[in-house]
C-alpha cells in the first residue's frame, strides 16, 4: 500500500472507534452493547493492520506488544464509558499495567516501575478512596442506585465527533510519517537514565521535587477549610474525633 | 512503522479517549481519571519518540510527567472532595454557574 493508504486505514479506524465508544457511553436505560461491540472489534482489527504496516520499513510488532496495546485500548475505553465510577478506577489500572508493560517493551525498565509505583500504588488509591467518600447512601434494599450523572452522558455526539477529530488527526499523521528506526533497547537503562537526570536534568528534578512540596501544603491547606455545605436536606453534624468509631455497624 | 512509530500511535490513541471521556462525562472523579488517561497517552508518546530519536530525553521528560500528575491528582482530587462536601453531588453540571 503507498503512503496515502495507510492514513485511511487510521481514519477507518478511529471512525469505528468513535462509534464504539458512542454506543458504549452511558444514556440513559438503553443500551447498545451489541452494536458497540461489532464497532470495537472492527475498529482493532483496523489497529492491528495499521500496527503492522504504515510508511516506512515496516517493523512486525511482536505478539507482547500486540496484546498489551489492544488491552491499553480497550480498557481505556472502558474507563471512559463504565457506568460505575469504581470499576472505572479499575479498568485505569489495567491501562497503566498495559502501560508499563509497553514500555518494558520499549526498554523503558525504570519508567516501566515508576509508572507501576506512583500510579497503581499512590494515585489509583487516593481515586478508590475518593471515590468511597463520595458515595451514594444505599436505598431501603440496601442496593446503591446509580445516579442519573454517571447514566447520562453530556453531548455524547459532539465530544465523540471532537475525539475522532483528534484522533484521526493524530494517528493520519503518525502512520504517514517514516519514522527512523530505534536503537536496540539498553539492558543499563536505570544506570543511563539515572545519570541522564542527575547531570543534564539536575535543576529539573529539584524544581519537581518543590513542585510536589507545594503541592502537598497546597492539598493541606484545602482539606483544613471549613465549608459551608449548600446541599438541600439536614445534614448531620460532624461527629467529635472520638466518637465516629463507635457508630459503625458492625457487618 | 518503527517501534516507536507504534508506541506513538497508541499514546494518541489513549490521548483521544481520555479527551472525549472528559468532555462528555458528568462525574467528577470519571473527568478526572480520564485527564489521567490522558497521560498516559502523553507518556507513551514521550517514550516513543525517546526510541525513534535513540536517546534517554524522552524517559526522562516522562519522569516530570509522573511527578505532574501525581500533583495534580493530589490537588484536584482535594478540590472535587470539597465541592462534593459543599453541593452532596458529583455532578459537573451543578457547577455549570462557573462558566459565566
Amino acid at each position: 500500500m503507498n503512503t496515502a493508504a495507510w492514513a485511511y486505514v487510521a481514519y477507518g479506524m478511529t471512525a469505528f472507534g468513535a462509534l464504539a465508544v458512542y454506543f458504549a457511553l452511558p444514556r440513559g436505560e438503553q443500551s447498545h452493547r451489541a452494536a458497540a461491540l461489532v464497532a470495537g472489534a472492527a475498529a482493532i482489527g483496523a489497529l492491528l493492520l495499521a500496527l503492522h504496516g504504515g510508511a516506512g520499513d515496516a517493523a512486525r510488532p511482536t505478539l507482547t506488544f500486540v496484546v498489551l496495546s489492544i488491552l491499553a485500548v480497550y480498557a481505556g475505553a472502558r474507563v471512559i464509558t463504565h457506568r460505575k465510577p469504581v470499576y472505572s478506577a479499575l479498568y485505569f489500572v489495567l491501562v497503566v499495567f498495559a502501560t508499563a508493560g509497553l514500555a518494558i517493551s520499549a526498554g523503558a525498565q525504570f519508567l516501566a516501575a515508576a509508572l507501576v509505583i506512583v500510579y497503581a500504588g499512590a494515585i489509583l488509591v487516593t481515586y478508590v478512596f475518593v471515590i468511597m467518600l463520595a458515595q451514594q447512601s444505599p436505598d431501603a434494599t440496601g442496593a446503591r442506585p446509580i445516579v442519573d450523572y454517571d447514566l447520562r452522558s453530556r453531548e455524547p455526539v459532539t465530544a465523540v465527533l471532537a475525539g475522532f477529530l483528534l484522533v484521526a488527526t493524530l494517528t493520519g499523521l503518525i502512520v504517514t510519517r517514516r519514522w527512523p528506526a530505534a536503537a536496540p533497547p539498553s539492558a543499563a537503562n536505570s544506570l543511563a537514565l539515572g545519570e541522564v537526570l542527575l547531570t543534564r536534568y539536575a535543576v529539573a528534578v529539584e524544581v519537581a521535587g518543590v513542585l510536589l512540596m507545594v503541592a502537598m501544603l497546597g492539598a493541606l491547606v484545602i482539606a483544613r477549610r471549613h465549608v459551608p455545605s449548600e446541599a438541600p436536606g439536614p445534614i448531620e453534624p460532624p461527629l467529635p474525633p472520638g466518637e465516629a468509631g463507635r457508630r459503625v455497624e458492625p457487618f | 512503522m518503527s517501534p516507536g512509530g507504534q508506541l506513538m500511535f497508541i499514546g494518541a490513541i489513549l490521548f483521544g479517549l481520555g479527551v472525549t471521556g472528559f468532555v462528555t462525562r458528568r462525574n467528577l472523579i470519571i473527568m478526572f481519571l480520564c485527564t489521567e488517561v490522558m497521560f498516559q497517552g502523553i507518556l507513551l508518546n514521550l517514550i516513543g519518540v525517546g526510541l525513534t530519536r535513540g536517546n534517554l530525553q524522552g524517559q526522562a521528560a516522562g519522569l516530570f510527567v509522573l511527578v505532574v500528575a501525581a500533583v495534580e491528582a493530589g490537588l484536584g482530587l482535594a478540590i472535587v472532595v470539597l465541592l462534593y462536601r459543599r453541593r452532596g453531588t458529583l455532578d459537573a453540571e451543578k457547577w455549570s454557574a462557573l462558566r459565566g
